[in-house]
């Protein structure tokens, strides 16, 4: 006991102790930098920090849309990195939220004009961001041993286009594609809108999908991949990015960011402007962006201010500039560096200025993002045959114009909120009435016999509540709040709101069935194939060790990695499960992840897989608690190995079984990693959603914290109700037997 | 006979459903070309490679992020175990106020959508100057892992029977001694298990780990891992070396721990 305590002491002091750290000034950046860039940007901290020993500069990553969630989420418990580094396109949402400051406050005599417009995208008027680099636009990317020319129209892609897609040995499967690119994405359709007819977003920033334009991009997109068969049917982002690497394809759309990757694997490739519609004789608009710092709103400290601003101008500046052309080729934001050789003699950076002539700027409002997204969930639902050219481009409007006002809205407060104010006392004073008794209980139990017993139970119930409840009340507190993208730093109560909107609207029942279907099928299959494997172990093989040993990888493997390389095994030209089918079964490929029913099926395959080995040993030490003799008795009166099972083995598993089901249930129903990486965010078009993966998109990717707090409170209570229920009729059934 | 040749037969094909994917992860970490995606079936090809695996351990810090993650899971599961096997012997046997509640709240915190935790955790953690601190990951992990731990826990006990402590009581045991000295062996397989799930629940966590720690030099396996994986542009080779050098201490850990799995696992009586 004595030398628990010393370890625990121990322990204590070492944990505290690692938290020290010298007195030197740690000034942080977020950053979303690619593997090459970031090792520039590492030796270019390190430069700075032997000049200027009093700091120290830490450069943390995070993947892009992880970088907004954990900066917004860092940003509201009043702290965050100093800098913040990403796309132009985080400025809008950004400032809109207060989280980033406008530079004009803190460096009034920056030299605007000695930037690339482009570089310091303005946002109601002010600077939000410094760029250190412009690009980012999409380009027409050739395999020069293919292709000699780039086409420059339509027309010539699509001949060319035909011309290298081809079947070189003869076995009806396509070898090598004419054009790919991740066309599922609205991003990547984008340059081809304003090149077919109008701009998607009008002078208002408002959305401006329901246009002819549009109508005409989604069939032009359609014709190159079912009238002129040069796309292949299914392709995202890593399928192009192979099959272009590979030689397997003639020609791809990509952006700038992709040029290391080839050069690395020693690709002789040209690069081009997206060539030119021939219908309308324009030339595609690609998006170009820049990516740079901001400054962290919460960053009040004048010392560390100062640092700071050291820290952004050193990093924008032209000798770091300058360093990252040279290493990874990209164009600086800093005009002076232009004229430079290492950027002129650039062959890259010179045709990709002149693609950039016809380029338009990315557009930083906050609105762009309730416009992507509708325009990838009509886009999708168009390639996966479920709608028309047409129906798309007005569902995509008027979803737009739904999400943007969502996202906009500032909740007043209602006649509800009084209600809501007299439901908490009244349940506060329940409460406390409810638990005088248990409390006086409690502190007297405390000094009675029952001490021992809570001492035991006391350290775990303090740790579990410390850490849950006030999460639990936060919820509680802004699902009846109007926390979204414009109040993000003063949210109010509002009331009942977003419980009544998310009752009233026909899409929550259907996620909730689709929510239902998930977690039945997932914990169907978890336990029959777990029960099954367990009984066909324990009776029939030889060396049980090794097959239960072999049956249990799937649950040692880290989610994250089992989802990833779950959607890599159902890729319609890569996967193996679509090579086993054409090769051995000689069956036609499946575009798993591009239909809705399909994807749904490949996630509900993922989590079978990942979770039938828990059931498995559950059931196996169910099966040893069986005793032998009662299937020696079974054998005697001639049961034959079905009756064995159903009037034996079944029956004395079922303790064991039902709540191993329960719990996973509750386990299958909020697991929201599968879902979300196995269809990548709701794949195709939303329609793969569950509950928990709607709550995500709706905080993460929408900002609506509230909609999605009282969303996440109602699934709460769903899980409390049905377990109550379930737990209940369990016992019943005991009491009876 | 025929019974026998099915039963072989649907073993081997589940064999092959759960170990294939882990396979198709070791050829890509062998291939040479960062590419995810191959036309072939073939795991092993000409062009393999122990490159990538190399490459891990001389030019990323993927050791800092080992030595972190055996840390942070130590100590987890050294709080999990100590802190289950005492509460879900109170919950096992005795009776007072409130035992039948405080167990449905234990299965009531495993049914708030954990995405909605990930803002106010940080609130909390920066309040108390917890981020960038492994004390926090420590708080939180083992606290999520408890209630599990402490239901499966408490199913073991209720199959141990009484009567040996009465035993123990009458030879002049205090409570707690009986606890230590007689309860606590004979419930090894539990405790395994406990050991067992409160170490997977903090070795590959993910979501949190990426809130709590901020400090490249504090990251922990999962996050060192993702920071392979850039949007649009994945190092897929050192991640998938990794991911399956970082499957591979739970596999050892489960082999070894094999002789109790099965038995330590109860999860009899719902009722309380």
């Amino acid at each position: 006991m004595k030398a628990g305590i010393a370890l625990l002491a121990g322990l204590f002091l070492l944990l505290t102790g690692s938290g020290a750290r010298a007195d030197k000034m740690r000034i942080q950046v977020w950053h979303q930098m690619i593997y090459g860039h970031r090792q520039v940007l590492a030796e270019a901290i390190g430069e700075f920090e032997k000049e200027n020993p009093d700091i120290t500069i830490q450069a943390t990553y995070r993947e892009t849309e992880e970088l907004r969630s954990s900066y917004q989420a860092a940003a509201m418990g009043g702290s965050g990195p100093e800098l913040v580094y990403g796309p132009s396109d985080q400025v809008g949402p950004f400032a809109t939220m207060g989280i980033i400051r406008p530079l004009e406050e803190v460096l009034p005599d920056t030299p605007w004009e000695h930037y690339d417009p482009l570089a310091i995208p303005l946002y109601e008027g002010r600077h939000y961001m410094l760029g250190a680099l412009v690009g980012n636009h999409l380009m027409l990317i050739y395999n020069k041993k293919l292709l000699s020319t780039p086409p420059t129209t339509t027309d010539e892609l699509i001949e060319l286009g035909k011309k290298h897609t081809v079947d070189l040995d003869g076995d009806g499967k396509i070898d090598r594609y004419g054009l790919v690119f991740n066309y599922t994405e609205p991003f990547f359709i984008a340059p081809f809108i304003p090149a077919f007819g109008e701009p998607f977003m009008n002078e208002n920033l408002q959305p401006n999908l329901n246009t002819a334009g549009l109508r005409d991009t989604f069939q032009f997109i359609l014709d190159l991949r079912d009238k002129y068969r040069i796309l292949p049917k299914e392709c995202d982002y890593e399928t192009a990015n192979a099959l272009f690497k590979q030689g397997k394809a003639a020609m791809l759309i990509n952006g700038d960011w992709s040029w290391g990757d080839y050069k690395e694997n020693k690709m002789d490739f040209g690069i081009a402007r997206i060539p030119r519609v021939s219908s309308t004789g324009r030339w595609p608009r690609p998006l170009v962006g820049t990516a740079g710092y901001s400054l962290n709103a919460n960053l009040k400290d004048p010392a560390r201010l100062a640092a700071t601003l050291r820290v952004l101008k050193y990093l924008t500046s032209e000798k770091v500039q300058a360093l990252f052309t040279e290493r990874v080729g990209t164009l600086p934001s800093l005009l002076s560096l232009r004229e430079q050789e290492a950027v002129k003699n650039n062959p890259l950076l010179r045709v990709s200025s002149e693609i950039m002539d016809v380029g338009t700027p990315l557009p930083v409002v906050p609105e762009i993002r309730g416009l992507w997204d509708s325009l990838r969930t009509q886009y999708q639902k168009i390639l996966a045959g479920s709608t028309t050219p047409s129906e798309a481009a007005k569902n995509a409007q008027s979803m737009a114009v739904a999400q943007i006002k969502d996202m906009n809205e500032i909740l007043t407060p209602d006649a509800s909120l009084g209600v809501v104010k007299l439901v908490i006392l009244a349940g506060a004073l329940a409460l406390l009435w409810l638990l005088r008794k248990n409390a006086l209980g409690f502190l007297k139990g405390f000094y009675g016999p029952q001490r021992f017993v809570y001492l035991m139970m006391l350290p775990a119930f303090i740790g579990i509540f410390a850490v849950i409840i006030y999460p639990f009340f936060y919820n509680i507190a802004i699902s009846l709040s109007n926390f979204s993208l414009r109040t993000f730093q003063d949210w109010s109560l509002v009331g009942f709101h977003h419980y009544i909107a998310t009752l009233s609207d026909p899409k929550f029942y259907s996620l909730f069935l689709k929510t239902v279907v998930w977690t039945l099928a997932n914990v169907f299959f978890h336990v029959t194939l777990g029960v099954f494997l367990a009984v066909v172990i324990n009776q029939v093989l030889p060396a049980k060790g090794f097959w239960r040993t072999l049956f249990i990888i799937p649950w040692a493997v880290p989610q994250y990695i089992t989802a990833l390389t779950w959607r890599g095994l159902f890729n319609q030209e890569y996967g193996p499960i679509n090579l086993f089918l054409q090769q051995y079964l000689h069956l036609s490929p499946v575009q798993w992840l591009s239909q809705p029913v399909t994807a749904f099926l490949a996630c509900i395959v993922t989590n079978v897989w990942l979770g039938f080995p828990f059931m498995m040993i559950v059931a196996l030490g169910g099966l040893q608690s069986i005793p032998q003799s009662l299937y020696e008795a079974a054998y005697l009166d001639k049961a034959n190995a079905w009756q064995r099972f159903r009037h034996i083995t079944w029956p004395l598993l079922m303790p064991v079984m039902v709540p191993a089901a329960l719990l996973g249930c509750i386990w299958t129903f909020n697991n929201l990693n599968i879902v979300w990486l196995v269809s990548n965010g709701g794949e195709p078009g939303d329609q793969t959603h569950i509950l928990v993966s709607y709550v995500y998109k709706a905080a993460f990717n929408l900002y609506r914290y509230g909609y999605a707090a009282a969303l996440s409170m109602l699934i709460f209570l769903i899980l409390i109700g049905w377990s109550l229920g379930s737990l209940r009729a369990q016992f019943k059934k005991e009491q009876k037997s | 006979m025929i019974k026998r040749i099915l039963a072989w037969l649907s073993v081997l094909l589940f064999a092959v459903f759960s170990i294939y994917p882990m396979l198709y992860v070791l050829g890509v970490s062998l291939r040479g070309d960062n590419a995810f995606q191959s036309q072939s079936l073939e795991i092993l090809s000409a062009s393999s490679t122990g490159k990538n695996f190399i490459d891990l351990f001389t030019q990323t810090d993927f050791l800092v992020w080992m030595r972190n993650s055996l840390w942070v899971s130590t100590v987890t599961t050294f709080l999990g175990v100590a802190f289950a096997s005492t509460s879900a012997y109170a919950l096992s046997r005795f009776q007072f106020r409130g035992r039948n509640t405080m167990l449905f709240s234990l299965l009531a915190t495993q049914m708030f959508p954990p995405t909605m935790l990930i803002l106010p955790f940080y609130i909390i953690l920066s309040k108390l100057h917890l981020i960038d601190s492994f004390l926090g990951l420590f708080l939180i992990y083992s606290s999520t892992a408890l209630p599990f731990c402490i239901w499966q826990m408490k199913a073991y006990y209720d199959t141990i029977p009484k009567e040996l402590e009465e035993a123990a009581v009458l030879d002049g045991c205090s409570r707690w001694l009986t606890f230590y000295k007689i309860i606590l062996p004979v419930s090894a397989p539990a405790l395994v298990i406990t050991a067992l799930f409160s170490f997977m629940a903090s070795w590959s966590e993910y979501v949190i780990a990426a809130v709590v720690l901020q400090d490249p030099q504090m990251y922990t396996l999962p996050l060192g891992l993702r920071s392979f994986q850039a949007s649009l542009a994945t190092q897929w080779g050192l991640y998938a070396a990794g991911a399956l050098i970082v499957s591979v201490p739970v596999l050892i850990l489960f082999i070894s721990i094999s002789r109790y799995l099965v038995s330590g696992l109860t999860m009899g009586s719902v009722k309380g």
